[in-house]
């Protein structure tokens, strides 16, 4: 691929056109693709996934002219084909990268104020489930799951979707309050 | 899916499984919930050692799972410290009343009024013990177990001052209560010192309730005790194995 090459929003739209012909469903599905290149990539130990990710899908749409008359399937198996050979020469040209820097004493209370607030923020029986994915010592997580999806009426899955959301949510919460406060 | 996670699975394993990745939103959806589940895991101790190992040297190695790991930890530290505070009474604690007991001045505020509860009760108590001179903490015997509460003293007590425990008798065990005024370690880890050598460690001891206060129970030998000045020192047992030094808890034994 052409270093130089950068893409541009025609390249992009030509993208979404082959992802999909709906353009709000393209939009969704070249998402999807990123977050999931985004996985592997950090699956196989790259530090930086989200700048393979970009680099895999600048190369699918820089060749796009080349495939899109050609290539039919699932268009997502041809990014991963291209994102192994990214992941290749990214292999030949890795550089040590320095450790994260220890976060100070005034960050750590910082965020224990937004954890307090956005816990507060939450609906009292979201509350008492995150919580209670902590509750008695002495259980392993899948015990503790097992009793909690007993007591809701719910299957295990459906708990542990539920407070994989209700996480998600209270990070986004922590996150924001963070750097409002900075 | 954990295999994956961990950088264990095989080299065919792992190409089919990142091609489900990408093309199975099921797979994917199951990838991010297994990666929270495993932080937690990592967080609450439930790793095996070559697990930690792994996950460490493999699975951390991007910043956003570090941040969720730190998020993690915080959100793990917080729901421990709200069941350990919810023991204490019928009603739950206010979230805003972990900060009242975070702040310095106030913790030791509250500190030096619950020291001062158990000073006067044990000065009931002392009434009716064998040794009427010195003042002594707490201690109630049974037939082989003697229990003494101390309180920190990392504030500034001096030997002389230092709380006073009766010799036990030989033959008995002694139960050391270590006064906590807030906690937020699953495991602790004592060591018991005379003069600057350590006569005794262990480690994993956990809270326990003794009506509204907690305690870190560390049991010694009476064998160990004998007139003089001692002194306990009480850390929290971080996740990553390391230790955070918490309080130090000096007594004097008197004949």
């Amino acid at each position: 691929m052409n270093k130089n090459w950068s893409l541009s929003q025609e390249a992009f739209d030509a993208l979404l056109d082959w992802l999909d012909s709906d353009r709000e469903l393209a939009g969704v599905k070249y998402e999807q693709i990123r977050s999931r290149l985004i996985k592997i990539f950090t699956g196989r130990g790259s530090i930086d996934p989200e700048e393979l990710a970009d680099e895999t899908i600048n190369r699918v749409t820089s060749k796009l002219t080349e495939i899109q008359n050609e290539f039919t399937g699932d268009r997502a198996r041809y990014f991963f084909g291209v994102a192994n050979k990214v992941h290749l020469e990214y292999l030949r040209r890795k550089t040590p990268q320095p450790q994260s820097a220890l976060t100070d004493a005034v960050r750590a209370e910082l965020e224990f104020r937004c954890l307090e607030r956005c816990i507060a923020w939450l609906s009292e029986e979201d509350r008492d489930l995150l919580l209670k994915e902590y509750g008695a010592k002495g259980q392993t997580q899948a015990d503790r799951r097992k009793a909690l999806a007993d007591e809701l009426g719910i299957s295990l899955n459906a708990l542990r979707i539920r407070v994989y959301r209700i996480r998600t949510a209270l990070k986004e919460c922590i996150e924001k309050c963070i750097q409002d406060s900075l | 899916m954990r295999a994956f996670l961990l950088g264990t699975l095989d080299r065919d394993h792992k190409a089919q499984f990142e091609e489900r990745i990408l093309t199975e939103s099921s797979v994917y959806e199951e990838l991010l919930i297994d990666e929270e589940e495993l932080i937690d895991q990592y967080v609450t101790g439930g790793l095996s050692a070559l697990e930690r190992e792994q996950f460490e040297s493999h699975f951390l190695i991007t910043a956003e799972r570090q941040k969720n790991l730190r998020f993690g930890k915080l959100l793990y530290k917080y729901a421990i410290s709200q069941v350990d505070l919810t023991v204490r009474g019928p009603s739950p604690i206010p979230v805003r009343s972990f900060s009242f007991l975070r702040a310095p001045v106030r913790r030791w505020a509250s500190l030096g009024l619950v020291a001062a509860l158990v000073g006067a009760a044990g000065i009931i108590i002392i009434r009716g013990f064998v040794n009427r001179r010195e003042a002594a903490s707490v201690v109630q015997e049974t037939t082989s177990v003697v229990t003494v509460t101390l309180q920190p003293g990392s504030s500034g007590t001096q030997a002389s001052t230092a709380q006073r425990v009766n010799l036990p008798p030989r033959g008995v065990e002694v139960k050391l209560e270590l006064e906590l005024t807030h906690s937020t370690f699953r495991n602790y880890k004592s060591e018991l010192f005379r003069e600057n050598k350590s006569l005794k460690i262990s480690d994993e001891l956990t809270i326990e309730s003794k009506g509204e206060q907690r305690v870190v129970p560390f049991t010694v030998t009476g064998e160990m005790l004998s007139p003089g000045d001692y002194q306990v020192k009480l850390s929290g047992v971080l996740d990553s194995g390391a230790d955070e030094f918490i309080d130090n808890y000096p007594f004097r034994v008197i004949e």
